[in-house]
């Protein structure tokens, strides 16, 4: 009867509206399921493991770990807990979420992880090796960019809380090998990369200047050489082994190599390069959704006193330790390209499910295979000359910095280099801030870091 | 008894399925004594019994609708009963009981149309002496009634009289009467002025949770009424009436009050703590709990606000799964949807079903939608699952009105009321 | 804890729904028994079809929403109403223009008893007992 099917249509729509409407909740719920429980108090994440599988941060709070376990790169993986942004768990912890609906919140086999691709050993072994003094470490890998060592001193293991963060030492909070720092003489490979893609190879081999101590240059400063004696007349090789400031020097100011085309090719290395006396913006690269600062500088004219300073590596010149161990790898290739360094190799979810693989991933040309040759050369010879004693066993082309902070007031060594050898191709970078109070030597920190690593 | 098979075959799966939840509060649950999971399943399988050896008695047709309200309504005595610990909810069960004596009450009532057409100036009355009621008794803007041991919300039972009212206007649909040169059925007159009024009553109260329930049983009352015989139906009327709905809707949303609009547009997370509190707590309980629930007992959600009422769906899900609450929902869904396996026959029945079916679904959707954040959150229960004696009571008298749709009476009320007076007693050869 | 159990009872509980729905399903066979004995079991039927009367308030008449629809220009569209009180049916013209005959007689509102034919316009109704098949 049709009155009655009319009753049943009513009866049907209304019930047929509530069904749709708890389809479209329950897919609701579950689609949105992971954001609610971002909300909850019993929220816990997965964990992150070094390459061996050791534990650098667990969310689930059920594994036991020794006392200051993390002190080494603490600071770099971070916590959950919002004091410090720019790490790595902090940045990534969308992907840390071990939770799934289908398991609700006591998910006893939660699989949800992020292998980094550190030595939690060796990040160790690099900590020691600084014997309490300040300062950063940080190696990769230059074929592929895993980063193996990232270390940095002060540091904090997250697990024992921020109680006293007041009281901390600055830098305790940051990772330093993440930001800018003064290079010191290490600056000067950026000059002779850049020299040499000006000049081309023989052109620059065929420059020689003097150095009698110091020099006075066209607007009547006075730069120094830290060879009070001068070093007399040199070209290129022997410069860079002396690390000559007048040699630099003579060099910016030399008709051959117009300003411009430096600036040129230090804003192709990466440099944000101002033109007047202010500061250059400061720019970031990503690694892995950390944030690492690029390089700076100012230049203003060829003949100025901190522009050469700029070029030979004090004054107004900042770059990041890893950007310092970036450049090595783009020589150590002699390809002119840098491998990018990353820092997860992979992620899984909470079902053990891979979901995220690092790729390798290089830059684009920098400058040509026959500088970075010619430069890798003339660094292998530097380290050949001067480090095979004090970082025995390894074939490594490097450059050493001394930088001046806190207006002279303090000297920071850096180590920049890389091992030539295709089975243990590794870059890095150390800064040991304050040199001379401490026992801790540079080069004995690079020797353990190889040591450790290999 | 015209199937005792199938009678069997129910008795014993509901109980088995009471047996088997009751299990599951035995191995999941966080109980403090065997007592207390002792004392709920003599409850339980206890009011089970009882009701499967009187049912019976009842002289019934179909016993389908029975069957699937003390199906609902102990599971709903064990959900409440387990909320932040096992304990037998002794308030929650006697309002069970109740639900299930208002059910046997409203079948009584409403299953012969040719009796309550001839009461329904009471409906009307009581619809009145309730307004009224509410007027005097209840505190300023407030719907509730506060005894001291126990609260009462009068409007509630509003509910089952407007759905009554509407079902036994439907006849009346052919006494036309010409006022002013319009043609006018007084019933329909007086229905619109009772749920206008209401409407009006409740939006000045703020009780915005029931407006659209009334209105859903009104919409639908409407609906089969302008179809009835010489009401005139046609395409024009209804898609005039739904956009005069759909303008007022429109207008209310916009001249609504602050605190309204704060409700219908506010992000609840941005600030869990503020306006959006019980749902942001009731969605991560949901989110906790996941598929298969915590464990009856051992969620959280007990510590928050209404947490038996209006947030209940939330609750069952953290303690007994998703899965679980869903599957409660579907019980109550094809408890309303008997009259579609058996039909209702005749319009007052049919009416009444969709009424019911109407009122039903509205609360259940602003309930479960409420609480899950989709819709504005309002506060209304959840019938049957819901701890509260008034909305177990009205719940009750409405589910008697589905058995009595289902089993129908068509007798005059008494038998010596005047019969057909035009027609003569004929017998044919 | 095992989360199986929980799965399994959730699982009984839309069994259990399905039982009761396959009872009410066996109700509806037994319930149109029933109906049969409330209303005496009777049927409508013209020269080509028969209509069952499952219903109480059935309207006959021409229009679309009528129960049983009588195409015919000589029926009104709203013609006649049936309704069953006690087992009776009862036949009433609700405004019909040609007006109702019950085996030849005209009629406002009366009881109908088996094998009475109706006569709405030109058309012929009649009234009688439920035949199987």
């Amino acid at each position: 009867m049709k009155s009655i099917k009319r009753c049943q249509l009513v009866i049907t729509v209304f019930l047929l509206l509530f069904i749709a409407g708890m389809g479209i909740l329950t897919a609701r719920i579950y689609k949105d399921a992971p954001f609610y429980i971002t909300h909850s108090d019993n929220y816990r994440l997965g964990k992150v493991y070094d390459r061996n599988k050791d534990i650098l941060f667990d969310g689930t709070g059920k594994e036991e770990l020794p006392y200051n376990h993390l002190i080494d790169v603490g600071n770099l993986i971070g916590d959950d807990k919002g004091q410090m942004e720019n790490t790595l768990v902090a940045q990534n912890i969308d992907k840390l979420s071990n939770y799934s609906f289908n398991g609700g919140i006591d998910n006893k086999n939660g699989k949800a992880a992020i292998y980094t691709t550190l030595d939690h050993k060796a990040n160790r072994a690099v900590y020691d090796a600084f014997m309490g003094a300040d300062g950063c470490a940080v190696a990769y890998n230059y074929k592929t960019g895993e980063i193996l060592v990232c270390t940095s001193l002060p540091n904090i293991d997250p697990r024992n809380g921020y109680e006293g963060i007041a009281n901390m030492k600055s830098g305790t909070l940051m990772s330093k090998a993440l930001y800018r720092t003064v290079p010191g003489s290490t600056q000067k490979v950026s000059t002779v990369i850049s020299a040499m893609e000006i000049l081309g190879c023989d052109g620059l081999f065929a420059k020689s200047y003097s150095c009698e101590g110091y020099y006075i240059n066209g607007s009547d400063g006075k730069i120094d050489c830290h060879n009070q004696w001068g070093h007399g007349s040199q070209e290129i090789q022997k410069a860079v082994e002396n690390s000559c400031n007048p040699f630099f020097a003579q060099l910016v100011e030399d008709p051959d190599l117009p300003l411009d085309e430096i600036k040129r090719m230090y804003t192709k290395l990466g440099y944000a390069v101002s033109d007047d006396k202010t500061e250059a913006e400061l720019q970031y690269f990503d690694i892995d959704g950390v944030q690492c600062e690029k390089a700076s500088t100012t230049l203003t004219d060829s003949s100025d006193f901190s522009t050469q300073w700029g070029c030979i590596g004090q004054g107004e010149t900042m770059a990041s330790p890893i950007q310092l161990m970036m450049w090595q790898s783009a020589i150590a290739n002699e390809s002119g390209k840098m491998t990018m360094p990353f820092l997860i190799n992979k992620v899984t979810d909470v079902d053990g499910n891979v979901t995220e693989k690092a790729k390798k991933n290089f830059s684009g040309q920098l400058f040509s295979k026959e500088t970075a040759s010619s430069v890798k050369q003339i660094l292998l010879t530097n380290g050949a000359n001067h480090y095979a004693n004090s970082i025995p066993g390894y074939t490594v082309g490097i450059k050493s910095g001394t930088a001046q902070v806190k207006h002279g007031a303090e000297e920071n060594a850096l180590l920049v280099g890389f091992v030539d050898d295709s089975d243990f191709p590794i870059a890095f970078c150390v800064v040991l801030e304050n040199k001379y109070s401490t026992a801790a030597v540079a080069e004995n920190i690079v020797t353990t870091m190889l040591n450790a690593l290999s | 008894m015209s199937n005792p098979f199938f009678y069997f075959l129910s008795c014993v799966f509901v109980a088995v399925s009471h047996g088997a939840m009751l299990f599951n509060v035995y191995t999941n649950g966080k109980y403090d004594s065997i007592n207390d999971i002792i004392a709920l399943c003599v409850a339980v399988i206890g009011l089970d019994a009882v009701y499967f050896i009187i049912m019976p008695f009842f002289k019934q047709r179909t016993y389908a609708v029975d069957f699937m309200l003390l199906f609902i309504l102990n599971m709903s005595v064990i959900f409440q009963s387990c909320f932040g610990g096992v304990h037998l909810d002794t308030k929650h069960f006697i309002t069970c009981i109740a639900a299930l004596v208002s059910c046997r009450i409203g079948y009584v009532l409403c299953r012969n149309h040719r009796w309550i057409q001839t009461k329904k100036k009471f409906l009307w009355a009581g619809i009145g002496i309730l307004l009224v009621v509410i007027l005097l008794f209840t505190g300023d803007r407030s719907m509730w009634i506060d005894l001291g041991f126990m609260s009462i919300q009068p409007s509630e039972f509003i509910k089952p009289l407007l759905v009554l009212a509407c079902a036994t206007s439907i006849a009346e649909q052919m006494n036309k009467h010409e006022v002013h040169g319009l043609n006018i059925v007084y019933d329909n007159v007086i229905i619109f002025g009772i749920v206008a009024f209401v409407i009006v009553f409740q939006w000045w109260c703020r009780d915005l949770g029931s407006i659209p329930t009334f209105a859903a049983i009104y919409a639908s009352c409407f609906f089969l009424r302008i179809c009835y015989p010489k009401a005139k139906f046609s395409r024009k009327t209804l898609i005039i009436a739904g956009s005069v709905v759909g303008i007022l809707g429109i207008v209310a949303i916009i001249l609504a009050p602050a605190y309204v609009k704060d409700r219908i547009f506010a992000d609840i997370w941005s600030d869990p703590d503020a306006n959006g509190y019980q749902q942001t707590k009731a969605l991560i309980a949901i989110a906790e709990g996941g598929w298969l629930g915590k464990g009856p007992g051992k969620g959280f959600l007990h510590e928050i606000f209404a947490y038996e009422s209006d947030i209940v769906f939330a609750t069952i899900s953290e303690e007994w799964g998703l899965l679980f609450a869903i599957m409660t929902v579907i019980v109550l869904i094809l408890m309303i949807a008997m009259p579609l396996v058996n039909p209702p026959r005749s319009y007052y029945h049919g009416t009444m079903c969709a009424g019911v079916c109407a009122a039903f679904t509205m609360q259940m959707a602003l309930n479960i939608f409420g609480s899950c954040n989709m819709i504005p959150f309002t506060g209304v229960t959840l019938p049957f699952i819901s701890a509260g004696g008034s909305s177990m009571v009205t719940s009750g008298i409405m589910t008697g009105m589905l058995v009595a749709a289902q089993s129908p009476v068509f007798k005059n009320p008494s038998a010596k009321q005047k019969k057909s007076s035009s027609g003569k007693k004929r017998r044919t050869a | 804890m095992d989360l199986a159990i929980c799965a399994a009872a959730a699982a009984l509980i839309d069994i259990t729904a399905l039982i009761i729905i396959f009872a009410s399903y066996s109700e509806k066979h037994s319930g149109k028994k029933v109906w049969g004995k409330i209303t005496s079991d009777m049927e409508l039927t013209d020269e080509s079809r028969i209509y069952n009367l499952e219903c109480d308030e059935i309207l006959i008449g021409r229009h679309a929403s009528a129960d049983i629809r009588l195409q015919d220009m000589s029926v009104s569209r709203y013609h006649a109403m049936l309704n069953v009180t006690d087992g009776k049916w009862m036949i009433t013209d609700i405004g019909s223009k040609s007006g109702i005959f019950v085996n030849g007689v005209p009629v406002q509102h009366t009881r109908l008893y088996e094998n009475d034919v109706i006569t709405l316009g030109s058309k012929r109704l009649i009234f009688r007992k439920r035949r199987k098949n």
